[in-house]
């Protein structure tokens, strides 16, 4: 079926809500999730694949802070997803890039990572530059890098995957960012390093998206939608006698 | 003439006058309000609208399309008519079935779209709608009003003006839909659209085109039923004539959850009346203000409700007028009579009839005015400033919402209502805490006593933390994250909150409902309990016939259009 922006928006702040987050965290979840749909980048597939995990986790755990200095914050989320309070991480690694003109901010064990570019362009729409980077799997390794120029809320996305694996140690579900007060960030790719299956999307690119979307609706798995109804709706207050008469109007009106 | 100058901003009334609920509750429609300036940008623009397809059939059944062309655009108009059990007809949001359905369509309307639109419009929230509806609404007959319009043309009479006196429309709209519901287009679409960028605007026009319709359609009827006798309805009665809208709680919601629109709706408002106030009366002025509440008097005379606190509030509105009338007249023209005049009614009138001079003040100089109803939309988002110390909100708090740390939380009259949405299609409801079930599900509408809150938790955070940020705060406190981005955001405007406490026992909703309507343009507020109301809208406008530009476009015939505010009955040598 196809949907329109604000009917994702709204359905996914109700479902997220239904699943037990904080109002700020449901509204961030579902921004940051129509954010990515809107401009083509599979909002909902990502939510799709972590909805699963998402219904089993306290959806009001924050990220324990484990290590912090002036520059560097590190969060150890425990395998929850970036979607319910991570956003206070990246708000601290925003504070603390004002204060210091960069900081690193480093969220170990989380998923959905995707789904943080929303909030980032948040970021970037009060002045600061943003940088991501996070490795998805093992076979193929493949990276991700996501840039925002401060003051733009459309970011320059790199995805691509590694001929070769380096050998690892660590698992890969962690995310890696960098905010500079007064440098872009943008990702650069190394004109002479071999990449495999590259896709780059610049701002253009996905302002483009974006209006063809708003133009056009957007397409969402009838299944998917059922469950975000299905958990929206478990804000809905059973429908009384009582209840009736506290919406006011009597129930015909044929003078 | 003064501009709009920062010198106007000196003059702007404090937000804990303006936007205290019973303030907000006595306004007026104004010539900003969003019905007024689509109908001055018709005229101005010379949008032209025609029938493209009219097929009702002899109970007015059918379906009827109209094409507006604006300079730069084409849309449509597309009207179901249906029989309706008339168990079914419920103003209700829960109801599931309509006299009419209608929508408004960017681009052509073809076949294949009008069936898809024919399958669904009438559906309502029950359809998937098409991406290119900019609007989406339904109607339902007055039953009274119909049947005598059609049996008084049918036998070749004017119907008499006093039955839309009494009810000023044919048709009332339940629900008017836009900004992406139901699968209809996003208003982000509309933004860059100089046709219907501002707020509310498209839902406007499909509202005037169904006052449209209306009138099409009982002609239609009375000639169906009296083909030699039948007469069409006077023009000076189709101009009488509104469209209805019947309104619950479901208003109540989007005032709170739009601060940043409020912000600008009100502040337009105030900054109108803040340039009016600082111009010199004259005597042209003097007189041209003496007529306005002449007609407006008029105007609440005739104004019927049954609700009786309604009742006497226009009754201290009309004895209001005559009083400042009395003034004006003993009054010569001053520099400053405007300021005077608020004043004294400050001490000697209503507070719907302050209100009234506020709104008759704005009338007075359009030249000033009417620039503004460009600025009433906004991009909106709450932005988090995490980097703040947590002792600088603390303070904002304390000297921008100190409104908010009136909640007592300790006092049941401070925790009397809840608000919830029902399983019956999501109506808002308000229920009584402690006695009715939901509150577990309860919407997070009352803003004062959470920033009450915020206030409490950054007290003892500061106790531990007196250096302390604001993200650090939140990081003790993430269920604060909300509330606190909405302070911070909303704590540099002026007149975003609405500064009541709405789980007050005292609270009343109907006055979150009147506010929402008079900046749409409503007039003839009628409660029907505390939390519903029926009001019309329209009522006055010209008609698109008078619209058209071959009736010239000069400056004066523009204002004469415009000049439809607090209409009053016409009388029989109109018709």
């Amino acid at each position: 079926m196809k949907v329109s922006f604000n009917e994702l928006q709204g359905m996914a702040r109700k479902a997220f809500v239904g699943i037990g987050f904080e109002e700020g965290d449901a509204i961030d979840a579902a921004d940051m999730v129509a954010w990515l749909e809107v401009r083509g980048l599979f909002g909902m597939h990502a939510l799709k694949k972590g909805l699963e995990f998402l219904l089993q986790e306290n959806p009001r755990a924050l990220p324990e802070l484990i290590y912090e200095d002036a520059d560097v914050s590190i969060f150890d989320a425990h395998g929850n997803s970036i979607l319910g309070s991570a956003s206070l991480a990246l708000e601290l690694g925003y504070a603390r890039a004002r204060a210091r003109g960069l900081s690193v901010t480093k969220i170990r064990r989380c998923h959905n990572r995707v789904l943080v570019i929303g909030y980032l362009s948040r970021l970037a729409r009060r002045g600061i530059n943003v940088t991501a980077f996070w490795r998805n799997a093992h076979e193929p390794l493949i990276e991700q890098w996501v840039g925002f120029r401060a003051r733009d809320p459309e970011p320059e996305v790199c995805l691509y995957s590694l001929p070769d694996s380096p050998e690892e140690t660590e698992p890969n579900d962690g995310i890696t960012l960098v905010m500079a007060n007064h440098v872009d960030l943008l990702p650069g790719l190394r004109s002479d390093f071999s990449l495999n299956n590259l896709m780059r999307q610049t701002d253009q690119d996905l302002r483009r998206q974006r209006e063809h979307a708003l133009v056009e609706g957007m397409e969402v798995e009838d299944d998917l939608w059922r469950t975000l109804k299905n958990l929206a709706d478990r804000l809905l207050v059973e429908a009384t006698q009582d209840s009736r008469s506290g919406a006011g109007a009597g129930t015909t009106d044929n003078d | 003439m003064t501009t709009a100058t920062a010198e106007s901003a000196n003059w702007m009334r404090p937000a804990d006058q303006v936007m205290r609920l019973p303030r907000l509750g006595s306004l007026h429609a104004s010539r900003l309000s969003f019905s007024r300036s689509l109908v001055r940008q018709m005229a101005r623009e010379d949008w032209v609208v025609s029938t493209v397809r009219f097929d009702l059939d002899d109970h007015g059944h059918g379906t009827v399309v109209y094409r507006l062309e604006t300079p730069g655009s084409t849309y449509h108009g597309v009207v179901f008519s249906q029989a309706l059990d008339p168990e079914r007809r419920s103003d209700r949001v829960i109801a599931e079935a309509w006299d009419v359905t209608f929508a408004l369509v960017e681009g052509e309307v073809e076949d294949t779209l009008l069936a898809q639109m024919a399958a669904n419009v009438p559906l309502q929230e029950a359809g998937r709608q098409h991406p290119r509806l900019l609007v989406l609404s339904r109607a339902n007959k007055s039953m009274r009003n119909f049947s005598q319009f059609v049996d008084a043309l049918g036998a070749g009479q004017q119907p008499d003006p006093a039955w839309l006196t009494a009810v000023g429309y044919l048709y009332r709209t339940t629900a008017v839909y836009g900004n992406g519901k139901f699968g209809i287009a996003d208003y982000a679409r509309l933004q860059r659209n100089p046709d219907f960028s501002r707020p509310f605007s498209a839902q406007m026009f499909a509202v005037y085109l169904l006052r449209h319709f209306s009138i099409e359609q009982v002609n239609h009827l009375a000639k169906i039923q009296a083909p030699h006798t039948a007469v069409p309805l006077a023009p000076a009665l189709q101009r009488y004539m509104g469209i209805g809208n019947s309104t619950g709680l479901g208003m109540a919601p989007f005032l709170i959850n739009h601060p940043q629109l409020i912000q600008q709706w009100v502040y337009g408002r105030e900054r109108a009346l803040a340039h009016a106030r600082l111009q010199s009366a004259t005597d042209e002025g003097m007189a041209r203000m003496t007529a306005l509440l002449h007609r407006a008097r008029t105007h609440f005379q005739q104004t019927v409700t049954e609700d009786e606190e309604q009742t006497a509030r226009n009754r201290e509105t009309v004895q209001s007028i005559a009083v400042i009338i009395d003034w004006l007249d003993r009054t010569s023209p001053a520099p400053d009579l405007w300021v005077e005049l608020q004043a004294w009614a400050e001490s000697h009138c209503s507070m719907e009839a302050q209100e009234l001079i506020n709104t008759l003040l704005i009338e007075l100089y359009p030249e000033l005015i009417d620039p503004v109803e460009d600025e009433l939309g906004c991009e909106e988002i709450l932005e988090l400033q995490p980097e703040m110390k947590a002792r600088e909100l603390l303070q904002l708090i304390e000297s921008r919402f100190s409104w908010a740390l009136d909640y007592d939380p300790d006092d049941d009259a401070h925790n009397h209502w809840f608000w919830y949405r029902s399983a019956e299609k999501e109506e808002p409801r308000l229920g009584v805490r402690g006695q009715e079930i939901g509150v577990e599900k309860e919407m997070p509408l009352a803003i004062g006593p959470r920033i009450h809150e915020v206030h409490w938790r950054l007290k003892r955070f500061l106790d531990t933390a007196p250096n302390g940020l604001v993200v650090e705060f939140l990081l003790a406190n993430p269920s604060q994250k909300e509330c606190v981005r909405r302070i911070q955001t909303m704590g540099q405007t002026s007149y975003g909150e609405i500064q009541a406490n709405l789980w007050h026992r005292d609270m009343k909703p109907m006055h979150l409902l009147r506010t929402k309507l008079s900046f749409f343009g409503a007039s003839r507020f009628d409660p029907k309990s505390d939390r519903w109301v029926r009001v019309t809208l329209f009522q006055g406008a010209p008609l698109f016939s008078e619209l058209f530009s071959h009736h010239g476009t000069d400056e004066k015939r523009l204002n004469q259009l415009d000049d439809w505010s607090f209409p009053v009955e016409p009388d029989q040598v109109e018709l």
